[in-house]
Parts: C-alpha cells; sequence; structure tokens
C-alpha cells in the first residue's frame, strides 16, 4: 500500500500534466503560442545542458553551437541539397552529434574553467563560420526551409507544432530521467563528485565524458532541427553567446542537478524575456540580479529548494534510526578464489615525482587469503604504494603484478575491474549521491560499451539496474547501514562514513581490498567492530592489504606486516618479529637506546 | 617578410590589451579562486567611463584613464562584496554568477550611454614610426609601453610592498595567511579592484583603436580569458605571454583567413590548450587520494 500510493500520486500528476499540455493551445493567441514553441525548444537544450552539466559535471558552452548546427544542417540539406525533411533531420541529428563529439575532445585533457572557455570558444568559432561562410548565407541568414510533412498534419501551424515539440519533449525528458536514476547516469553523476574515486570505481572516466557530450549534441540537434522547421529561417543571431548565457541561465536558475528543474527555469526566463521585452535594458539588469541573487542564496536553483523541502520531510517520516551490527552474510556473493600462492607481486617499485623518490625499490608479495598489514612512518610512501597499485600513478620503474598479471601501466577502471578495490585515506564518497548509489556505482561492473543498450535495449537496461538495486539493498542492510540508504554521505556519522566506505568497495566483488587507515578517527568501539569486518572480508576469501598507524590493531588483525620507511621496505614479517626489529624501531623512534614493543600509539612520532 | 612583421607588430599592440586583460583575471584568480566572467563588462564600464571623461569632460587623455582605473576599482569592491560567498566554490556557480553581474553591468552601460556605440578618436597625433620599412603607429606603441609599465607597477606592489606580499600569501593559502593575521577579506577586495582597474585600462587603451560599445567587452573578455589560460591561468608572466600569443595568433588568423580569424583564433587556441593543460607557465599538480 504505501508503495503503491506515492507511485500512483506520480502517475496521477503525470496524467494531469499530459492534460494541461494538450489544453494549453486553447487559451493561448498566435503570439503566445509561438513563444510558448520557442520556450519548449530551448527546454530541450536546457535538458541537454542539465545532462551534460548537472549530471556529467562537464562544463559546455557550446550547447548553443550544437543547436545552430543542427538548425544549419537541417536547412542547407532541405534548402541546398534537395533532400526531404526529415532525412535531412536525421542527418543534421548525426551533424550535431559529431559536433558534441569534436566540442567534448577537449574534457579529456582538461575540466573545470579551462573546459568553459574551450567550448565557449568553440562556440564563437562556429558562430563566426557561419556569418562567413557562403553556404550558410552569411549574416542574412538561410531562409526557405520547408515544413515538415508529418501524416498531413499541417505543421505549418504554430498550435500543431506545439504538439510536436511537446511530444519530443516528454520523450526526451523520459529519456534523460532514464538515463539520469539508471547504471549511465548514475556513474556520471559520480564522475561528477569525485572523478578520482570514480575511475578507481570501474568508470571509464574519458569514455563517460564523451557519451556527457554526445547527449548534449543528441539534444541540441534535436532542439535545432525543430527549430528549423518551425521558423523557416535562420540567421547567426539565433546561436549567439548571450543565448549561450541565457540558456545557462536557465539550467542553473532552474537547478542544473534536476532535469524538471532545467525546464521550469528554460520556459520561466522565456516567458519573462517576452513579458519584458519592451525595455530590454531594465529587463537585462533584472535579469541579471535575478541570477546573481539566485546564485548566492540558493546555489542549487529553484529545484534545489524543492529538494531540500521534500529531504526535510523524508527525513521526519524515516525516523533517526542508528548503525546495526555487522552481518557476515553481507558477504555471501563474493567470489572465493580458489587458487592459492601470491596473488599480488610487487617488485622493484620505484616512483619519482620531480625530486622526490617516493618509493624506493618496493617488492612485496600479497598472498591469496592473508591479511597483510602495512606500516611506517608518516611520508613513507604507504599510500603512494596504494596509488600505484590501484592504477593512479604510473610508476618510474618496476612491476605489480596481479594473478600473474602486469598491471602497473593500466588505468584505474580496469585495476578495478580486474578485482582490486581500494578504500581512501581521507574518504572519498560521492557526496551527493546517496548511500545506495554509492555502493551502486561501485556494484556496476559494466563496460561503457554496454551503453548501446540505452538505444537498443532499454528494457535489459531496466532489468540490470533492478537486479543490482536487490543486490545492493542485500549489501547495504548486511553491512548495517540500511538505516541511511536515502541519505548523503555528508549525514552519517564519521564512523559510519568510514564503514561506507568500505561496504561501497566490496560491492565491486573484489578478491584484493586495499583499505588505506580504515581505523583513522574511530573510537575503540568502531575499532572493535571494523576488526571484525575486516575479517570476516578475509574469510570470505577477500585477500586485503592494510595501512594502519594503530598498532594495536595491526598486531590483532594483520598475519604479516610489511615496514616502509622513506620509501622503502625495512622489515617483514609476523608482526611480533617485525616489532623488535631494531630498524623499525630506529624508523619509528629515531636512534634511541629504547626497547621492547612501540607503543600502540595514534600518531608515531617523526623524530627524525 | 615586410607584411609579416606588419602583421606581427600589430599583433602585439592587440596583444598587450588582452595581456592587461588576461592579468585582471590571473590576479583576481590566484588571490581568491574566483573566475570572473564579469571581468569584460567592467572594461566595457571602464572605456565608457574613460571616454566620457576624454571626449564629454575634455580631461586629457593622460587624466582621463586613471581617473576612469579609480571608478571602476570603485565599482570592483562593491562586485567583490556581493560576489564574495560564491569564491572558491563551485565553478558552475561562479559562471554563472559572474556572468550575471557581467550582464547588470552591461544593461546599466546601456541604460547610462544608450546602445549605440562611440569612436574615441587617437590621443596621439604624432606620425607612425617607420622601421625597415614596417610603419608601426606611434599610439600603438604608446599602448605597449603603457602595459609594459602597467605589469611593471604590478610586479613591484606584488614583491616589494607589505600589501602586495600579503596578497601573495592569500594566493598561496588563504587559511594559514588568516592565521598569521591577514584580513583576506580585505586582501581579496583590494585584489579585485586592482583587476578591476587593470580591465578599465586594457578597455580606454583599446577605444581609440576599435570602438566603445556595450558589448566590447565580450569579445575582450574572451579574448583575454582565453589568453590567461594559455599562458597558465594565474600567472603574471603567463599572462603577458599569453596575451601577446592570443594578440600575434588573431592577427595572422586575420591576415590569412580574413573574416574567419576567430573561428581560427579559437581552433589553434583549442589545439594548445589540449596539448599543454596547464599553459605555458602552468603549474603542473598531482593528484592525490
Amino acid at each position: 500500500m504505501s508503495i503503491v500510493t506515492p507511485f500512483r500520486a506520480r502517475l496521477l500528476g503525470l496524467a494531469a500534466l499530459a492534460v494541461l499540455a494538450w489544453l494549453l493551445p486553447y487559451r493561448l493567441n498566435i503570439y503566445w503560442i509561438s513563444v510558448t514553441d520557442t520556450a519548449l525548444l530551448f527546454a530541450l537544450l536546457a535538458v541537454g545542458m542539465g545532462l551534460v552539466m548537472g549530471t556529467a559535471g562537464q562544463v559546455n558552452l557550446a550547447q548553443i553551437a550544437f543547436f545552430g548546427v543542427g538548425a544549419y544542417a537541417t536547412g542547407i540539406l532541405t534548402t541546398h541539397e534537395g533532400l526531404g525533411f526529415w532525412t535531412a533531420a536525421l542527418a543534421a541529428l548525426g551533424f550535431a552529434i559529431a559536433a558534441g563529439l569534436v566540442v567534448g575532445l577537449p574534457a579529456l585533457r582538461v575540466q573545470s574553467h579551462y573546459l568553459g572557455i574551450v567550448t565557449l570558444g568553440l562556440a564563437v568559432a562556429f558562430l563566426d563560420w557561419v556569418t562567413n561562410a557562403p553556404v550558410t548565407g552569411g549574416d542574412s541568414g538561410l531562409g526557405g526551409i520547408p515544413v515538415p510533412p508529418l501524416f498531413g498534419i499541417d505543421l505549418s501551424s504554430q498550435y500543431l507544432y506545439y504538439y510536436l515539440e511537446v511530444v519530443v519533449l516528454a520523450a526526451g525528458l523520459a529519456f534523460g530521467y532514464f538515463v539520469v536514476r539508471t547504471p549511465l547516469g548514475r556513474r556520471m553523476r559520480a564522475m561528477r563528485d569525485d572523478s578520482l574515486a570514480a575511475g578507481a570505481a570501474g568508470t571509464e572516466i574519458g569514455v563517460l565524458r564523451m557519451i556527457a557530450f554526445l547527449l548534449a549534441g543528441v539534444y541540441g540537434g534535436m532542439a535545432g532541427v525543430l527549430y528549423a522547421g518551425q521558423i523557416h529561417y535562420i540567421a547567426p543571431e539565433s546561436f549567439s553567446i548571450a543565448d549561450m548565457f541565457l540558456l545557462l541561465a536557465m539550467v542553473i536558475i532552474g537547478g542544473r542537478r534536476s532535469l524538471a528543474g532545467c525546464v521550469l527555469g528554460a520556459v520561466g526566463l522565456i516567458i519573462a524575456q517576452q513579458e519584458l521585452v519592451n525595455l530590454a535594458a531594465d529587463a537585462q539588469l533584472g535579469y541579471g540580479l535575478v541570477v546573481v541573487a539566485v546564485v548566492v542564496f540558493t546555489p542549487t536553483g529553484l529545484a534545489g529548494i524543492s529538494a531540500r523541502l521534500h529531504r526535510r520531510r523524508a527525513r521526519g517520516f524515516a525516523g533517526p534510526g542508528g548503525l546495526e551490527p555487522f552481518q557476515p552474510s553481507a558477504l555471501d556473493g563474493a567470489p572465493v578464489p580458489a587458487a592459492s600462492g601470491t596473488l599480488l607481486e610487487v617488485s622493484g617499485l620505484v616512483m619519482r615525482f620531480r625530486g622526490l623518490t617516493a618509493l624506493d625499490g618496493v617488492s612485496i608479495e600479497v598472498r591469496t587469503g592473508e591479511i597483510l598489514g602495512v606500516v611506517g612512518p608518516n611520508g613513507s610512501g604507504k599510500t603512494t604504494l596504494f596509488n600505484v597499485i590501484s592504477g593512479l600513478y604510473r610508476p618510474s620503474g618496476g612491476s605489480v603484478r596481479f594473478c600473474g598479471r602486469e598491471i602497473s601501466a593500466m588505468r584505474p577502471y580496469r585495476v578495478s575491474q580486474l578485482g582490486i578495490a581500494r578504500t581512501f585515506q581521507h574518504l572519498r564518497l560521492f557526496r551527493n549521491l546517496t548511500v545506495l548509489d554509492n555502493v551502486l556505482v561501485w556494484m556496476d561492473r559494466t563496460r561503457s560499451g554496454w551503453s548501446w543498450r540505452y538505444v537498443c535495449w532499454p528494457w535489459g537496461v531496466w532489468r540490470y539496474d533492478r537486479a543490482l538495486q536487490d543486490r545492493a539493498w542485500a549489501l547495504v542492510r548486511g553491512f548495517g547501514l540500511a538505516s541511511f540508504v536515502s541519505a548523503l554521505p555528508g549525514e552519517l556519522p564519521y564512523g559510519t562514513q568510514r564503514r561506507l566506505e568500505i561496504a561501497r568497495a566490496m560491492a565491486s566483488s573484489p578478491s584484493l581490498l586495499l583499505l588505506d587507515e580504515p581505523a583513522a578517527g574511530l573510537n575503540a568501539d568502531e575499532q572493535r567492530q571494523l576488526a571484525e569486518i575486516v575479517r570476516a572480508i578475509r574469510d570470505s576469501g577477500v585477500t586485503v592489504v592494510l595501512i594502519e598507524h594503530n598498532m594495536g590493531l595491526v598486531m590483532s588483525l594483520c598475519e604479516r606486516v610489511v615496514v616502509l620507511d622513506s620509501g622503502m621496505v625495512i622489515a617483514s614479517g609476523a608482526p611480533g618479529e617485525v616489532a623488535r626489529d631494531p630498524t623499525v624501531l630506529e624508523a619509528y623512534l629515531g636512534r634511541t637506546p629504547l626497547s621492547g614493543l612501540p607503543a600502540p600509539q595514534r600518531e608515531p612520532t617523526e623524530a627524525s | 617578410m615586410q607584411s609579416f612583421f606588419q602583421t606581427l607588430t600589430s599583433g602585439l599592440s592587440f596583444g598587450a590589451v588582452y595581456a592587461l586583460v588576461a592579468l585582471g583575471f590571473s590576479l583576481v584568480y590566484r588571490t581568491m579562486g574566483l573566475v570572473n566572467f564579469a571581468h569584460g563588462a567592467v572594461l566595457t564600464i571602464g572605456a565608457y567611463v574613460a571616454s566620457t571623461f576624454y571626449l564629454s569632460a575634455r580631461l586629457p587623455f593622460a587624466v582621463a584613464v586613471p581617473a576612469a582605473m579609480a571608478v571602476t576599482g570603485a565599482i570592483g569592491l562593491v562586485i567583490e562584496r556581493v560576489l564574495r560567498p560564491l569564491e572558491n566554490k563551485d565553478f558552475d556557480l561562479m559562471l554563472i554568477g559572474t556572468i550575471g553581474a557581467g550582464t547588470v553591468l552591461e544593461a546599466a552601460a546601456i541604460l547610462i550611454w544608450t546602445s549605440a556605440g562611440r569612436g574615441v578618436p587617437s590621443p596621439v597625433s604624432a606620425a607612425p614610426l617607420i622601421v625597415g620599412g614596417v610603419r608601426i603607429g606611434a599610439y600603438n606603441l604608446a599602448v605597449v609601453g603603457i602595459a609594459a609599465v602597467a605589469v611593471g607597477g604590478l610586479t613591484v606592489f606584488l614583491q616589494r610592498t607589505k600589501r602586495g606580499a600579503a596578497m601573495q600569501a592569500v594566493a598561496m593559502d588563504h587559511e594559514a595567511a588568516t592565521a598569521v593575521g591577514i584580513h583576506v577579506g580585505r586582501s581579496n577586495a583590494l585584489a579585485f579592484a586592482i583587476g578591476a582597474g587593470l580591465a578599465a585600462l586594457a578597455g580606454s587603451l583599446a577605444s581609440p583603436l576599435l570602438y566603445v560599445s556595450p558589448t566590447m567587452g565580450d569579445s575582450l573578455g574572451i579574448q583575454g580569458f582565453a589568453a590567461a589560460i594559455l599562458g597558465g591561468f594565474g600567472s603574471i608572466p603567463g599572462a603577458i605571454v599569453g596575451g601577446l600569443g592570443i594578440g600575434v595568433i588573431g592577427s595572422f588568423a586575420a591576415q590569412w583567413f580574413q573574416g574567419y580569424s576567430d573561428l581560427v583564433t579559437f581552433v589553434v587556441f583549442t589545439v594548445l590548450v589540449m596539448i599543454r593543460p596547464t599553459g605555458i607557465f602552468g603549474e603542473q599538480t598531482v593528484n592525490r587520494a
């Protein structure tokens, strides 16, 4: 009952919206219907922007150029080449996609404001081309674009054209939501929040960025085609940089993280612009002030306000519910590697950062099924070692072999897909994804090439996602995090965030788990729970390598310990032996005549 | 060969203007982590104010320009106060927030000076210099000279004065700067005001070369931003080299490809950024996990 009601409510809401959209033209005069048509086109553009910027976090200031490519390609192909409208439209969509991919290329190398100025520059370049090239008609534009034929419906009527646009927008919005809420969009959101952690989770960052720009191209191209079919005449001023900024304002004011927010922003700003059209400069002044105010006071836009209210209410209903005990059954699905022997072999590993040598010929062997501790003073190269193994850094020398395969030149996503998962010393949870989504990103083991199913076999995507959700729920429950599923990581207590970081790493069903200071900041009780979890993970057949400063924990948990100092292995063996090794004592405590075990302290003194 | 040098010199004088724009971007960015897309609009305001002092108030150009710099500097203080919540924040927000501020300024320019542009006669009437057959306009030479003086002055300020050193400290680590007693807010405000003053200088120097109009800052702003990125965002020498570079690329693009100069400039720029994302003087940063 409680599951059906909100679903029904949503269905009713959608039906009401459809009826409203159907009836709307009956209430509008010819002027307002053409304004509405324009607003719908901008809404389509804004959805594309929402996907590339809000969802994938890729700054794209060339969306207006994709719009232009779609419109101009349709115009040129119908008027110069004499193609039919829909044939031209299809080709135009292809051109827009190509434009999206070309503009997206720099995203492989640069991000943030660098990407912003490059994409803006390319939009200026496009504008320069259309104002000069003979084929586009230059400044005077391109006219005589035919009315699209559609089963005898007269689309020269702005009223009937409205329905075509509503249908396309609804389809575009539905597809957009489908992408955002299933594996592809989830990965994009993860990449937006933390591309480094997303890579470690098995996401091909580069391919994903290109897919994001491809989607932007599709939406831009569709809007361009529809624009050409609606107006029959196109000129460079419709694709100006000012329009690009207007589009950007729509997306930010509406709320870039919500596609519905983007649509709302687009429709709202176009209507506001028409209302104020007679007092251009005043309107511009007002619009600028509104933009500044929205950005300063409500950074997540209008949709963000409603989402925040929603969350607050949801929290009220669910009650605070706490962290539950870990159940070893959570790990039932994990693979048990049959082979015994060496799982990971690091030999002669060297890592230099300009002058600094962080790792200086490190050789470590990790045996299948053990818990290996890596200890050493701060700055001894422990985390660098993990970063090299997990593919974040490419080593300056030496080799890393996993299950007999050389992995030192592999990208992080490949390493993750081979079965190595890691946690981070300073938690790197995806901060705008719920706990469940954080787990789902790591659980999704598909390659990016899998995404063609979104076009050809969406039903398969849906089913795969359902199955993934069921497994993620089981894992989250097993890790005692069930009452936090829809919380954001930042809302959880610190110790719980640490546990989530381990849970999501285990979601990737690794055969080797690298834990980077998992006990940092945990209280005694949480440390005990951590030890229990790590043992259960090992018992389920997963090999564990653990960096830790807490000597008590290392002593009780690890079968073997490797000690690093200044990028070199200075000792290895059973914890008891290592702790009495004079070189180790010297590394930790300096050249002092102390004897016995180093005191189990949180922060080892940096005596030297 | 002669036409090559002719193109080069004209590129360098525009490049000097771009360098000043880039300098403003970089100074503000490195001090407070704000990517300021309102910079172009500030430049427009500066150009209008200077031309008003020069043409309507009949002040000498050499007085009108510093006066305009002071006025825009004051406007900069106001903008900085409004946009302070965006500093060191999410880039999307800065982008649209500063674009919004730019829109406000541009609208204000239209309301005050109408949307019709105005031409500014060259304040230097000396005959062009002819060196080896290459004509160098006296005003173009003056632009390069003034830009060089401005850069020198800024460098001395940043390296030799206490306030300048404080600004550098804030640029490196604003929390540590706070801890040693630097008033970060005041330092940022000063940096923003200097940036705005540089924009006014660039705008007023460019106005005899171009044409003062409400959208003048759009194109200069984009070129200047590209120059800053090309040189290495946040770097002072980078802004100069990047500015001269964009100026020269644009000048040759206009010579060889006529109308398509923007197209060529930005395609070349894109390729350069992809080859060297950190720019010429940019810092290589390492991902830390």
